[in-house]
């Protein structure tokens, strides 16, 4: 009797383990990392549910190469280590792409072990110019990154605001600081830079610093940091009357930063991806998102571009192999929710998808 | 350019001036420094927002401003001297005779306590509020000077007179010099020893719930760490002037204040933060009963 059980037990286990098996080669696997939880969830969530809406819609048109394709959702923690270890852990489920992960420090990290395992990976948000620079032909971005985002501010400044003097000032975070940099690189010699400094981040007052900019007559200013620190920026400019407009990156882009300044944010430039709410190619995505998970994040378009673009790739090559879809991708002109997007030899995306918004009448405002 | 710096150095440190107090009266009555004295100033900022978001939400600016803010120092400085005197009672007090490291550990680990319990109550991020007086500044001697800062001044300046007043003309500021001298003297003779100190820790906490709401007023940001550098700061005023002397934490601040405003300016702006700290060292090494401390240091 007990040889019988135990037998049983044994061809039980043996089927479960076809079954594993079989399941594997008849479903694809799409993951999808992020910070799921801590401070910022939002961010990951949004990822997660743009993914799953891309999969189910492909599901609902039979899947692609006649299989299922099933989303598996991975927590970074926004933390590399554990972006590593989600890493490792979707190369052993055989995972044939990833759309993540959202912090610069996980996203560099982990590329490493997507592109040596033949993984291919996109990420909806890292800006991190260095994350394409490390030469990895399965990493891509459908993002924009940070020395395009200075350019396009540089842009901005030497053709529509045309200053005779700026000033450049920076939080010494290697966000801030980053972009600043890009910021003056594109800047060259067009515009005369009067003023070049850090400054203390979390500090209260930045009337120093900012007595010291007024003094040197600038047009204009650029910062590169944060919300909180360019809301107290702008409200202490207006208190010692230096009224040279701050242009600064996407990083301030929320609206903490005109609840903080009040009036004093009016006339602020911002630089940040299209409005996707006018564009109609992004219409179908929002009305469909907005249904089932409320309304998108400022990211939640890129992921689910990002998601269709590993599973079209899947099934114009007829293939899982992460090399033959790195190269079809790199390739390949795609229909995305911000209109065209075709990659650079790096995988950065080849159009930089910045405009320059403003703040009126208390709101963030595209500058058309 | 020298002026704006001038003002807003004047504006910064009568801030510092008013946490400095609270470190320089505990010091003098206890010598113990008391390290979770900027977290009482980052209670107060806290107190400050809470007070007028609710005020804000029951439309009383718009009725009359001075009130508003009235209600708001008044609850801020009360919440915070139960505060001051609960964190005496309960992490000083029961250390008083132990050695004088004792309640100096107990004093960096209340601040510890008092950090997290806002961080779990309040959450990691800033709290933000919307500009109330307006910022607008005045033209003055070239330089710009808004309300907020008008207020800032004035109001520390009546304050520090008050103090003043109160240290020198009073029966409960006759005991607290009496025990700043001799506390086991002044108790033979009377003084109410343990009342006399919880008063001092209510008063030096109600000045920084002060400059809390100040600090609130004029750049309408706070966040669960910012009592950490400006305690640290408020620490190197008070000794800048002389740790236990009161109208030294009030030179002190304002110095201070000046310094980091002039050196941010002229030197560079990313050092703001050391200026104080060399400042703190090189009082140490070359006069370290500050600029107008009392003379002996050590009473043994």
């Amino acid at each position: 009797m007990r040889k019988i059980v135990r037998s049983m037990m044994i061809l039980s286990l043996l089927a479960a383990l076809a079954g594993c098996a079989k399941d594997d080669s008849e479903v694809i696997k799409i993951g999808a990392v992020g910070p799921m939880t801590g401070d910022q969830s939002k961010m990951g969530t949004d990822l997660k549910n743009s993914v799953e809406l891309a999969v189910a819609e492909w599901n609902e048109r039979g899947g692609v190469l006649g299989k299922k394709i099933v989303m598996i959702a991975g927590d970074d923690q926004a933390d590399p280590k554990q972006a590593v270890s989600m890493a490792n852990k979707f190369i052993n489920q055989k995972v044939v792409g990833v759309v993540g992960h959202w912090n610069s420090s996980c996203s560099i990290p982990a590329s490493k072990y997507y592109n040596d395992e033949n993984v291919v990976m996109i990420t909806p948000a890292t800006t991190n110019p260095k994350l394409t620079l490390q030469g990895f032909s399965r990493v891509f971005r459908v993002c924009g990154t940070d020395d395009q985002q200075g350019r396009i501010a540089a842009e901005f400044v030497v053709n529509k605001l045309k200053p005779a003097r700026i000033a450049v000032i920076h939080d010494k975070t290697a966000y801030g600081q980053g972009l600043a940099e890009y910021f003056k690189k594109a800047l060259g010699e067009k515009v005369k830079i009067v003023f070049y400094n850090g400054i203390v981040l979390r500090d209260a007052d930045y009337k120093a610093v900012l007595t010291a900019i007024k003094e040197t007559k600038p047009d204009a200013y650029f910062f590169g940091g944060v919300y909180p620190e360019a809301g107290r920026l702008v409200r202490q400019a207006n208190e010692i009357g230096l009224a040279a407009p701050m242009i600064t990156g996407d990083g301030v882009f929320d609206p903490t930063f005109i609840d903080i300044a009040g009036k004093a944010a009016e006339g602020a430039f911002v630089t940040f991806g299209r409005d996707p709410s006018g564009l109609p190619t992004a219409q179908s995505f929002i009305s469909k998102y907005t249904a089932r998970y409320g309304s998108p994040g400022p990211y939640s378009l890129n992921a689910y571009d990002a998601a269709n673009i590993i599973l079209s790739a899947i099934e114009k090559t007829g293939t899982t192999d992460g090399a033959k879809l790195a190269a079809y991708i790199s390739k390949t002109t795609f229909k995305g929710g911000f209109g065209d997007i075709a990659f650079d030899k790096n995988g950065d995306v080849k159009k930089a998808p910045y405009v320059v918004w403003a703040v009126r009448d208390g709101k963030f405002q595209q500058v058309p | 350019m020298f002026m704006q710096q001038l003002i807003n150095g004047l504006a910064l440190g009568a801030v510092y001036a008013l946490i400095a107090l609270g470190y320089t009266m505990v010091y003098g009555i206890l010598q113990l420094i008391n390290f979770a004295h900027g977290e009482v100033y980052m209670l107060g900022a806290y107190l400050g927002i809470i007070v007028l978001g609710i005020l804000t939400a029951l439309g009383l600016p718009a009725y009359s401003l001075p009130l508003t803010i009235f209600i708001t120092l008044g609850l801020s400085m009360l919440f915070c001297a139960a505060y001051g005197a609960t964190i005496e009672r309960i992490a000083y007090r029961p250390l008083r005779g132990a050695s004088r490291l004792a309640p100096l550990i107990s004093a960096v680990g209340m601040s510890i306590i008092l950090q997290n319990i806002v961080m779990l109550l309040q959450g990691k991020e800033y709290k933000y509020l919307p500009p109330v007086i307006s910022f607008e500044g005045y033209a003055l001697f070239g330089a710009r000077i808004s309300p907020v800062e008008i207020f800032i001044l004035g109001a520390s300046i009546l304050l520090m007179l008050g103090l003043q007043l109160f240290i020198s003309r009073t029966k409960m500021g006759k005991a607290m010099r009496a025990t700043a001298q001799d506390r086991i003297m002044a108790g033979l003779t009377g003084v109410n020893i343990n009342r006399v100190i919880g008063v001092t820790f209510m008063i030096g906490s109600a000045l920084a719930a002060v400059a809390g709401v100040m600090v609130t007023l004029s750049y309408g940001v706070v966040h669960f760490f910012m009592g950490y550098t400006a305690g640290l700061k408020a620490f190197t005023a008070a000794v800048l002037g002389g740790i236990g002397s009161i109208p030294g934490a009030m030179l002190g601040g304002f110095m201070l204040g000046i310094i980091e405003n002039f050196g941010a300016s002229y030197i560079s702006s990313v050092y703001k933060d050391a200026f104080a700290f060399v400042v703190l060292i090189l009082t140490l090494i070359i006069r370290p009963s500050g600029l107008i401390g009392p003379r002996e240091l050590d009473k043994v």
